[in-house]
């Protein structure tokens, strides 16, 4: 398996920040709801590694789009009509931009309320806007709402990606899995 | 007054007395220190809008702070002889606010401050000495049902202002929350709320009749 991305097939890196990415979103999908219904100290403990992943979701988030930028994205298949074309691009350009949001909305929504965010107790990270509670309340609604498009458009990527495999029968998914 | 008479009888005892035993030098030295100068210390109250008293925290890894907005403050003081000054400070547990309606809410809890059964801090402090940096009050803190000591370094100034004599205090300190019973049960943890507390105070103080 080679580490750069080609024509046909993305590289070691690029399938390793996807997956890892795959990974840590069901993570903070799932630290998320357990925190809701969580005694004061417990949801502060579980919101902790939320921002923690969170911070860790924009750092590879920045990586990953420097590696696009500087290898060849592999085409999309030549049988897809013009409208799924559009679709695909839409919805990678929309989870890009959400890879982006969802943290910074987190980030920018704990600095309003005043509760600073540490990437798990090594360092403390400034805060992007001054405590403001109104605002506070309108980044959590931001944020909620982002999550649910995200978990929307990750469903949509999910099922093209197996439809393209199963009834297509192309190599999309394919190409982003190792040792195929 | 038991202070008082102590120090009468310390004066009045011959020299190579004093020296027999180190608790003697101790209280001559205080005397004979009240005895030059000897200027009654000033009779301070706080200016509560001009004061600030605030303690910051960590909480889930990052720097987090709060303040009390009423601290009733009672100072006896004269900076030449410090050691006849009196610190009283009474903070009322209900006035803290870190900003954030549920933290405080949480913070009042029996778990934490518990407001209900102990509303009020104190810190009472009776030997107040000189040091390099300013001076220093060593004294008797009560949070929740603890005593301990503390001490607390901090610098004064006074001035004069519009003809009101006018002392500015300040300093800062550090206590550890779990000497006093702040967190009981899961918050006695502290992987999420920090043992260590930063005390911070500038105090801005009024002479008043005593």
């Amino acid at each position: 398996m080679v580490i750069r991305n080609t024509a046909h097939r993305w590289g070691a890196v690029a399938q390793l920040l996807h997956w890892t990415i795959v990974v840590l979103i069901i993570v903070q999908f799932t630290l998320a709801a357990l925190a809701e219904d969580l005694p004061p100290l417990k949801k502060l403990g579980m919101l902790a590694r939320h921002k923690s992943v969170g911070i860790t979701i924009l750092a590879l988030a920045i990586l990953r789009l420097a590696w696009r930028w500087l290898n060849p994205t592999p085409a999309l298949p030549e049988t897809l009509k013009p409208y799924q074309r559009v679709l695909a691009r839409w919805t990678h350009a929309l989870m890009y931009l959400l890879l982006f949001a969802m943290p910074l909305s987190g980030w920018m929504m704990s600095s309003a309320r005043g509760f600073p965010v540490s990437w798990f107790g090594f360092f403390q990270l400034p805060d992007l806007v001054p405590k403001n509670r109104a605002l506070y309340e309108a980044l959590l609604t931001t944020h909620g709402t982002l999550a649910l498009v995200l978990g929307g458009l990750v469903t949509l990527h999910a099922a093209a990606a197996l439809a393209h495999h199963f009834m297509l029968k192309d190599d999309v998914l394919r190409r982003m899995l190792p040792f195929t | 007054m038991s202070k008082r008479a102590m120090t009468k009888g310390a004066r009045a005892l011959p020299a190579p007395w004093l020296l027999a035993t180190a608790a003697a030098v101790c209280l001559a030295a205080r005397a004979t220190g009240a005895a030059a100068e000897a200027p009654s210390p000033v009779h301070y109250v706080l200016d509560q809008s001009k004061s600030t008293l605030e303690f910051t925290f960590t909480q889930a890894g990052a720097q987090n702070k709060g303040r009390f907005t009423r601290f009733p403050v009672s100072f006896d003081f004269s900076p030449e002889s410090p050691a006849g000054g009196h610190l009283e400070v009474t903070v009322e547990m209900g006035s803290l606010d870190t900003g954030d309606k549920e933290r405080d809410d949480t913070l009042r809890t029996a778990d934490l401050f518990s407001v209900a059964k102990f509303p009020q801090a104190r810190f009472s402090a009776t030997q107040i000495s000189k040091t390099a940096q300013g001076f220093e009050a060593a004294g008797k803190l009560t949070i929740r049902d603890v005593t301990r000591e503390v001490r607390v370094p901090f610098t004064f100034r006074t001035a004069d202002e519009h003809g009101v004599a006018v002392g500015y205090m300040s300093g800062k300190t550090s206590i550890r929350r779990l000497d006093f019973g702040v967190g009981q049960g899961d918050w006695k943890a502290t992987d999420q709320v920090g043992n260590e507390v930063g005390v911070s105070f500038a105090l801005r103080l009024t002479a008043a009749a005593h």
